[in-house]
């Protein structure tokens, strides 16, 4: 396994995934946003490219091994998670001679699968895992065995659309929604790609969407600096290592993409106008966005170190025992688990997985010696213990589903404490709450026999569909009498950015359960107008 | 020496919140500290007593704050108590307050061996309870060295479970100890606390009243067996409603204990607390 030709095809198997991103993207079950397992994908096949590209191994093994290694860190999703093993478990084979002929390739398959269902805890039909098993099997069969690799990749590539094609037969909530599996379509698509790349036939042309995401992803991430500041720079022949270069001394989270013409910069900076100066040393600087990140985190400092000039009669020195690493969406969300002690928040969640790659800074930059990590989403769990798996500290993953799930748990969070009583704390409060949604469908559907039309305001609880509705204060009171069944006391309700106003709703709500706590919050969270959690 | 009640004072100080010592047994003494409303200065308990802080506190402009005992009130009190041949003076923890190094100050200043201070190592009814612990040996007759071995015992053993309404008064107040991990106040969010090594920690968080007064019970229920012996007190800051639940729930999970005290926290403690507080100790003694 050389370099180049691995480089060369793992390229193509990115540049043609790309080329379907969107299509895989929309093969959602449930017409409400969820972990884009198109985008996933990219993004996780990405991290290989970009890691043999930096690259410089020499030898199969060593070829193997940063493949392997950039499957893992940037596995997001379920999906990408389970793609990384199938990754490692092909590699695994390749790794032990430079030798690529038929005989190994087929072995490749059967490691790519077998690593694949030891990775999953209870594995299921009519996914990804389906896909890959029964490439593997057509691998294996009499009358492959003396193909040549292009045509040997041709042969399983044919199985595993046959077998995509009939995963609705093997999954009913796919048979409901008319989608096939979007996983293994996904790695129907990776492998066109290698196929493609294998025979020197042309790919697709893929719409190159990756600054885009490299932006969103650390716009947000957590940094001792107090400005966000994002311009561009126009002008002709700029030299983007050297604006990196002048950026670099004044902060952290730096990105400067683009081109000779065009250069866009993203840094975390507490002087935002050295940092302008920079850019207009070598062009035209326009699109200035400078935000406080931290205006809330300050004014709380202020407050404590005042407090603590007046009195205190002992200085108290507070080590952390066990830090908290939380995934969530939207600003809000994000200040709502900082106040309530989490020690690193990564932005995302629902449309936006973080990587393990991700979670592992985070964790590693928690300054505990153990970590709890929350990971909000059911899609982000596995990434989450992948992560764990990578890190070189203890970390325990508490499974929370939904942010709404892992804001009841976050209250639990008491740093001083050991891992053991913050996890027990924390699991108990998600086996004590009822969580519900409300979305807006994307496209028609019935849904635990509900009936949604495209754009309805979708209600659910506990991840059912429960009520579907144009009306968005009938879906919210009719989700929240379903919440608070049984004995509840207290409702949290997280309004998303496109939420409409709420004081009327919540009156109404106070009105009609007199003895609920009603706790409203300013979440931000994309796509989910309203989030809520009843204990 | 055989150290009984006509021989032996115990000295408290204000923090113990047992202001009926001195009327209850004529060997013991109750020291106030100060609490500062501004300008105005009041001597906890014997100036301004705990309904009355209350009423101030809502309507005063400025916080109150406190100061400790100066060495000289503990001199004073010290020498009034010339007939006894040793004194027991007991005190707030040292890491929670200033009042144990006046007391040992002026128990130098006097000079011999004839006054021995004890950080408690706690706070409020604890010391109370401590107290109560000395006297019934010294009603039977005791000796230094039981003493001791009791006192180290219940520094060790003796614990205080507490809610707060907002950790705000104990962070202002400079005494939040490792709580300050949880800092700021949180919506409908009550931490549970503990005095451990002198020190306020954090032991729980929890949503609700109802959740609280689980958590008390579970933490109860699990440290304690229902022997005789076993002492429980329940303080509150301007929270009677919390009396009737809390010794329900002792009656309920442990019939042989005995309700020691039931109290309101006074001024200085208040101060550091905040209303709305409320304390659970217990103690198993003899």
């Amino acid at each position: 396994m050389q370099l180049e030709i691995v480089r060369e095809v793992a390229r193509a198997a990115l540049q043609n995934l790309e080329a379907h991103r969107q299509r895989i993207d929309d093969l959602n079950v449930y017409p409400v946003p969820d972990g884009d397992t198109g985008t996933n994908l990219v993004l996780t096949l990405r991290s290989i490219v970009e890691t043999l590209d930096a690259s410089s191994a020499v030898g199969s093994e060593a070829v193997a091994k940063e493949v392997s290694r950039a499957a893992l860190m940037g596995a997001r999703g379920n999906s990408g998670v389970i793609f990384s093993q199938i990754v490692r478990g092909f590699v695994d084979v390749l790794a032990r001679s430079d030798d690529m002929s038929t005989p190994r390739l087929r072995r490749a398959f059967r490691g790519a699968s077998d690593a694949a269902y030891r990775a999953v805890k209870r594995p299921v039909e009519g996914t990804m895992l389906t896909v890959i098993r029964e490439m593997a099997e057509e691998g294996e069969r009499k009358e492959n065995r003396r193909l040549s690799p292009p045509t040997f990749f041709a042969a399983v590539l044919a199985r595993g659309e046959d077998a995509v094609a009939r995963t609705p037969e093997m999954l009913e909530v796919l048979r409901d929604a008319g989608v096939v599996d979007a996983g293994g379509a996904g790695l129907v698509e990776i492998t066109r790609g290698l196929t493609l790349s294998m025979a020197g036939e042309a790919l697709p042309d893929a719409p190159v969407a990756s600054e885009a995401l490299g932006f969103d992803a650390i716009h947000l991430e957590l940094s001792a600096y107090r400005y966000c500041t994002v311009f561009v720079v126009e002008g002709a022949r700029l030299d983007q290592t050297l604006l990196e270069r002048a950026l670099e001394p004044l902060g952290d989270s730096l990105l400067v993409v683009g081109d000779e013409t065009a250069l866009k910069v993203h840094v975390h900076t507490d002087d935002p106008g050295l940092a302008l100066s920079a850019g207009t040393a070598v062009g035209v600087v326009e699109g200035i966005e400078i935000a406080n990140m931290h205006a809330q985190t300050f004014q709380r400092e202020e407050r404590l170190s005042e407090a603590a000039a007046t009195l205190s009669p002992l200085p108290t020195l507070t080590t952390l025992e066990t830090g908290l690493v939380a995934v969530c969406p939207g600003l809000g969300n994000r200040r709502l688990f900082e106040q309530y002690g989490a020690t690193r928040v990564i932005e995302g969640g629902q449309t936006m997985n973080p990587s393990a790659a991700e979670i592992v800074e985070a964790i590693e930059a928690t300054p505990a010696p153990e970590v709890i990590v929350l990971p909000n989403n059911s899609n982000v769990i596995l990434t989450a213990e992948q992560a764990a798996g990578l890190s070189t500290k203890p970390v325990r993953v508490v499974p929370s589903r939904s942010v709404q799930a892992g804001f009841a748990a976050v209250a639990r969070y008491i740093p001083t404490l050991s891992p053991e009583e913050n996890e027990a704390a924390m699991l108990e409060a998600l086996a004590s709450v009822t969580t519900g949604e409300v979305t807006i469908a994307s496209r028609d559907a019935t849904l635990d026999g509900i009936t949604i039309r495209k754009g309805a305001f979708l209600g659910l609880v506990n991840d059912c569909a429960v009520v579907a509705d144009d009306d968005f204060d009938a879906v919210v009171k009719d989700v929240v009498g379903r919440v608070l069944e049984g004995e509840r006391e207290w409702l949290a309700l997280l309004a998303g950015e496109d939420a409409p106003p709420l004081e009327e709703l919540l009156a109404a709500l106070q009105h009609d359960h007199p003895e609920v706590e009603i706790e409203p919050h300013d979440g931000g969270q994309p796509h989910y107008p309203l989030l809520l959690v009843a204990e | 020496m055989n150290l009984t009640a006509d021989n032996t004072a115990v000295v408290l100080d204000s923090t113990s919140d047992y202001a009926e010592a001195p009327s209850r047994f004529p060997n013991m003494r109750f020291v106030p500290l100060y609490v500062r409303f501004g300008d105005e200065t009041f001597k906890d308990y014997t100036e301004l007593g705990p309904a009355d802080f209350y009423s101030k506190l809502r309507t005063s402009p400025v916080l109150p704050a406190t100061s400790q005992p100066t060495p000289q009130d503990f001199l004073t009190t010290y020498e009034s108590l010339a007939g006894y041949e040793r004194i027991y003076s007991l005190h707030v923890s040292a890491k929670l307050s200033g009042t144990f190094q006046s007391a040992e100050l002026a128990a130098s200043e006097l000079g011999g061996d004839r006054v021995r201070t004890v950080d408690s190592k706690t706070a409020s009814l604890a010391i109370a309870m401590l107290a109560h612990a000395i006297q019934r040996r010294l009603t039977r007759g005791t000796t230094d060295v039981e003493l001791a071995a009791l006192i180290e015992r219940f520094q060790r053993d003796n614990t205080v479970i507490f809610t707060l309404e907002t950790l705000e008064y104990l962070q202002r107040g400079g005494r939040i100890g490792r709580a300050a991990a949880l800092a700021g106040s949180l919506l409908n969010v009550r931490p549970i606390l503990s005095v451990q090594d002198g020190e306020v920690i954090a032991v729980a968080r929890v949503r609700g009243q109802k959740k609280a007064l689980a958590e008390f019970e579970r933490r109860f229920s699990e440290a304690t067996e229902d022997r005789p012996g076993l002492r429980v007190a329940i303080a509150h800051a301007d929270a009677p409603e919390w009396v009737g639940t809390l010794s329900e729930l002792v009656w309920r999970v442990r019939p042989k204990a005995e309700i020691e005290f039931t109290a309101t926290l006074g001024a200085v403690v208040s101060t550091h607390t905040g209303p709305g507080a409320v304390g659970f100790f217990w103690f198993q003694d003899e």
